[in-house]
């Protein structure tokens, strides 16, 4: 059965799309290669963390927007306006608490706050898992920054060291693994898996306990369960009487996967919304300026698949949507759909990595209008029936501006909110 | 502060392959001798080739002088630095575009000349051997080419060096000569020379100076107001993401760009240019060159266009241009010896360049040879029945460390997936050798050296040194570190205890601190993969630049202004493509 709207990607931005489709009464069907950059990131809600070139954290993200686009005249932003961002935030986290992974603001909650990265330096970030939040670094508490020997995606000290030279007072020790599990080999989803049995994380609290001193809160990778997070956190906090908070590590995310996980479930079980990985878009049909279908590469045979509508959330050069060739040129993957990114190779980068300004390579992208459906340089549509949403967007570079997730549910929540069905 | 004040007979300049070389031979002789580097060893052209150990076939027809030279020190090397060789074998291969020349007769006739071992093989039996290769080819030749790692051999050396009781100290660079005027004109007797770590001066007086500096060296000789021309000759490698070929690939005909291929431990590399630079530091890599390899490497292996490229890197050849060569297409390959007491009335000094490095040997045999007749002579040459590495007698082998880690169950360990880096060779890198930036462990061990480029291990690594730094007061010392090179290679290996090496307190010094180590990293690396980022190694660098912008916050640390004197050398050297414009 055909659905309405067909989903590509599973990222932030897709997932979302899927969620809001199903609440409007659509029969949404969501198809991506894999899971999006949400199993990399650090599981927060980034809004808009830096302009482009200024080195200071942005504290008010939606004041700071007419800053942006005085820059960036057609980041996507723009073409929401904040009043749909703020929306689609609240939105966000009205879902995640009734999904019971909630998440939250700083004390603040029309601003920014400031969350210690696993190095200690301070990200500006908008919304975060209520288990990060305690991290707040406008708060006074000393830090006890937990280290398992052994792990090699977290390192206390160096945080720590970071955290002190910021002015922070911060210290950190290091527990045995073999407190949370005996197997050696382990990424950070191993040990969140181990931690959602109730006897390990008990456990680790006790052993934990005797370190702590009064006053202190309490900083752990992001490894404190999977499925019963919040149950563990829960459990943390109260057998240590102190504030608890997760710190993302390296990939895979923790927290990432948990909100991945959390969506999924709540669109295929709730929302009856099909969600099919493993499924690459090698070629499409349209007619009359209308897609009418895709057709997919899988495992069996290739499958057509028809709909009214498209919505491409399939992640720039990250996610895929977007690659390129040794000759320096740039094309989307699905729809090929027109780049504004400058089809000379020498124009990509600058020489610095860090350069504050990002490369330009990163902030070109499709242009849309305020629908979201993709336009050609003279504004023309491209495709009725296709919107986009997520990290596809000319003018933004979410990675140096940190609005990668700002910019998913903003825009998939205007994508699909605009669509009109006969 | 008064200046410190060090003596020996011999200095060398220079910690490149020639240098140590120079070091480890006269050490065995019995010549006191210290060896300064203004960076780590192997820095320059020594750790910036292709990895080819030569039979000689490449230079069999152009300059059979060399082709002997380079049968014969091949010979040698499997026997004295067998784990950092790979004995893959060569090929040399005819493709149709170089199907009507006479080259490959030429060729056949120059390797029995020169005693270089060459046997025609049918070409299906070199496509059963290598299934990527070109099916087109009409002859090929196998020859015994080699892979050489170069890091490990410079390292190697260097440790048997000091092991003979030489003294190497890196990232000191030599500021100027001093020269007297004894009896028969201008000597040079001393070298002043700067410590970048302990930013200090040091006068090393020594009885000779030999100048190693490869394509550096016409700067040091005009410190003694010699005049030696080099002309720098810039070539470009690229490595792919996985081992195309097991065995070297080299194009038979006149020797020219991108003409060859070398399986390198899990890479292959594919060189090179020859392009006359103004500088030896000018490293920048233009986008026609990459273009040509991307081309050229298509006729030895279809389907190389499509090939993950993971980095592009430069070096530069030492050409020695002779005073009497008319142009710079004359300049040998050979080695020169220059004895600047009969050559400019300069005494005291020697220079040593050109040549390649599969003759390191040879050349420092020759040069330690002419330091016996300007010294008084000592024991005989050593160099070519001693081997540097005695407890590692065979040759390496691509599987060695996966076996390591399957055999000690290490995969806990990995710091870095990639190359199989576990935290142990970490641990032992920082604690025996002179450390001071991850690029240095990167030689060492290396790290980031592989698909990812460093986007997991260069936080990790720093995470590791610093609980090392914070655990055991434990900084880089390039003075007293045991240097136990041979077994950084090894992930097997225990770490040995932290108690048994000298702990110093420089931890005040910015070289230390572990945000610049981070940034330097990554810049380091990101110069490297400017030229070639596209299709899924750019999908990869997004993935580096969330790590590091995203989710470490990498670019808001503390002291974001800190530099150190290693710093610049990333950032000058990073250079963008300019447009392409191969037709496809």
């Amino acid at each position: 059965m055909p659905s309405d709207l067909l989903i590509i990607g599973a990222g932030l931005a897709g997932l979302m799309a899927g969620i809001h489709a199903a609440q409007q009464g659509l029969r949404p069907r969501i198809i991506a290669t894999g899971f999006g950059a949400t199993h990399w990131t650090a599981g927060t809600i980034d809004v808009l963390g830096y302009l482009p070139g200024d080195p200071e954290p942005v504290h008010h993200p939606f004041q700071a927007v007419p800053q942006l686009l005085a820059q960036r005249p057609q980041h996507p932003y723009g073409l929401v306006g904040v009043p749909a961002l703020r929306r689609a935030l609240q939105h966000f986290q009205e879902l995640t608490t009734t999904l019971g992974l909630p998440y939250g603001g700083g004390r603040n909650p029309h601003t920014n706050f400031l969350l210690p990265s696993p190095l200690g330096a301070p990200r500006p970030t908008f919304l975060a898992p209520v288990a990060q939040r305690a991290g707040d670094m406008t708060r006074e508490e000393p830090y006890l920054i937990v280290g398992f020997r052994g792990m090699r995606d977290f390192y206390p000290t160096l945080m720590a060291e970071n955290l002190t030279r910021q002015g922070h007072e911060a210290r950190a020790i290091f527990l045995p693994l073999d407190l949370i599990t005996p197997q050696q080999d382990n990424t950070p989803l191993h040990l969140a898996r181990a931690l959602d049995r109730e006897a390990v994380a008990m456990r680790l609290a006790q052993a934990l306990k005797s370190h702590i001193q009064p006053g202190e809160r309490v900083g752990l990778p992001a490894i404190l369960g999977l499925e019963r997070h919040q149950q563990v956190w829960g459990l943390m906090q109260e057998i240590l009487a102190a504030p608890i908070f997760e710190i993302p590590t390296l990939p895979p995310s923790v927290p990432g996967i948990r909100l991945t996980r959390a969506l999924r479930r709540h669109l295929e079980r709730d929302l009856q919304v099909p969600v099919d990985l493993g499924m690459t878009v090698m070629d499409f049909h349209a007619q009359a300026a209308r897609v009418q279908w895709v057709r997919t590469r899988a495992s069996a045979r290739p499958l057509k698949h028809r709909a009214q509508a498209f919505l491409l959330a399939t992640g720039g050069f990250l996610g895929g949507g977007f690659t390129s060739d040794t000759r320096g040129r740039a094309w989307e993957t699905v729809f090929h759909l027109p780049l504004t990114i400058p089809q000379d190779r020498g124009q990509w980068f600058r020489p610095d990595f860090l350069a504050a300004e990002g490369h330009p390579i990163f902030r070109g992208g499709l242009r849309a209008d305020a629908e979201m459906r993709p336009v050609d340089t003279t504004g023309r549509v491209v495709y009725e029936n296709v919107r986009l949403a997520g990290d596809l967007f000319t003018d933004s570079d979410p990675l140096a501006e940190r609005s990668l997730e700002g910019v998913a549910l903003a825009t998939a929540w205007v994508a699909v909110h605009g669509l009109k069905f006969a | 502060m008064p200046m410190r004040n060090l003596h020996t007979e011999i200095l060398v300049i220079g910690g490149g392959v020639t240098g140590v070389g120079v070091a480890w031979d006269a050490a065995l002789r019995g010549f006191d001798v210290i060896l300064v580097e203004r960076r780590d060893l192997a820095h320059g052209t020594s750790g910036r080739f292709h990895g080819l150990l030569h039979s000689g076939g490449r230079y069999v027809v152009k300059d059979p002088v060399s082709a002997r030279e380079c049968i014969h020190e091949n010979r040698i090397l499997r026997h004295t630095h067998a784990p950092c060789i790979e004995d893959t074998g060569g090929f040399f291969v005819v493709t149709p575009e170089d199907a009507q020349s006479d080259y490959p007769d030429r060729f056949v006739q120059a390797c029995a000349q020169t005693g270089v071992p060459c046997e025609e093989i049918p070409p299906a039996q070199a496509l059963r051997e290598e299934p990527r290769l070109n099916p087109a080819i009409s002859r090929v030749f196998r020859v015994p080419d080699a892979s050489i790692d170069g890091f490990q051999l410079v390292h190697l050396t260097a440790q048997a060096a000091r092991e003979a009781g030489a003294r190497i100290f890196t990232y000191h660079s030599v500021q100027d000569l001093v020269l007297t005027q004894d009896g028969g004109g201008p000597r040079v007797v001393a070298a002043r020379v700067h410590d970048t770590v302990g930013d200090e001066t040091l006068l090393i007086h020594a009885d000779l100076i030999i100048n190693a500096a490869g394509a550096w060296s016409g700067r040091i000789a005009g410190m003694a107001g010699c005049q030696v021309e080099i002309v720098p000759g810039k070539g470009i490698m690229m490595a792919t993401a996985h081992r195309l070929v097991n065995t070297v690939i080299n194009r038979c005909k006149w020797p020219s760009d991108g003409d060859i291929l070398v399986p390198a431990h899990t890479v292959s590399i594919i060189g090179t240019t020859d392009t006359p630079v103004a500088d030896p530091e000018d490293l920048r890599i233009e986008a026609w060159e990459v273009a040509k390899m991307m081309e050229e490497g298509e006729k030895l292996i279809p389907g190389f266009r499509h090939a993950r490229i993971l980095r592009a890197w430069a070096g530069v050849r030492p050409l020695y241009k002779a005073k009497e060569a008319a142009s710079d297409r004359d300049i040998s390959r050979q080695f020169a010896l220059l004895n600047h007491r009969t050559r400019d009335g300069v005494a005291g000094l020697i220079t040593i360049t050109g040549g390649k490095l599969t003759t390191f040997r040879l050349m420092a045999e020759k040069t330690v040879d002419l330091a016996a007749q300007e010294l008084g002579p000592r024991r005989a040459c050593a160099t070519a029945s001693t081997p540097v590495a005695p407890s590692q007698k065979d040759l390496y082998w691509l599987g060695h460390r996966l076996r390591e880690v399957e055999d000690h169950h290490l995969q806990h360990e990995l710091i870095c997936e990639c190359e199989l880096v576990t935290r142990g060779m970490l641990e032992q890198a920082v604690r025996n050798n002179p450390t001071v930036t991850l690029d240095d462990l990167r030689r060492d061990v290396r790290l980031g050296m592989g698909p990812c480029q460093g986007g997991f291990c260069t936080y990790r690594a720093v995470g590791v040194i610093h609980e090392l730094q914070t655990g055991e007061g434990l900084v880089p010392d390039t003075e007293n570190a045991p240097w136990q090179v041979d077994r950084l290679t090894s992930p097997g290996q225990t770490p040995s205890s932290p108690t048994s090496f000298p702990r110093q307190a420089h931890t005040t010094s910015p070289l230390y601190n572990p945000n610049l180590l981070l940034r330097d990293f990554l810049q380091e690396r990101w110069k490297g993969v400017i030229p070639i980022l596209w299709g899924q190694q750019l999908k990869q660098e997004q993935l580096d630049r969330l790590i590091y912008l995203t989710l470490l916050n990498a670019d808001h640390l503390p002291d974001p202004h800190l530099k150190s004197p290693l710093t610049d050398f990333y950032h000058a050297t990073a250079s963008l493509a300019t447009p392409s414009s191969d037709p496809d």
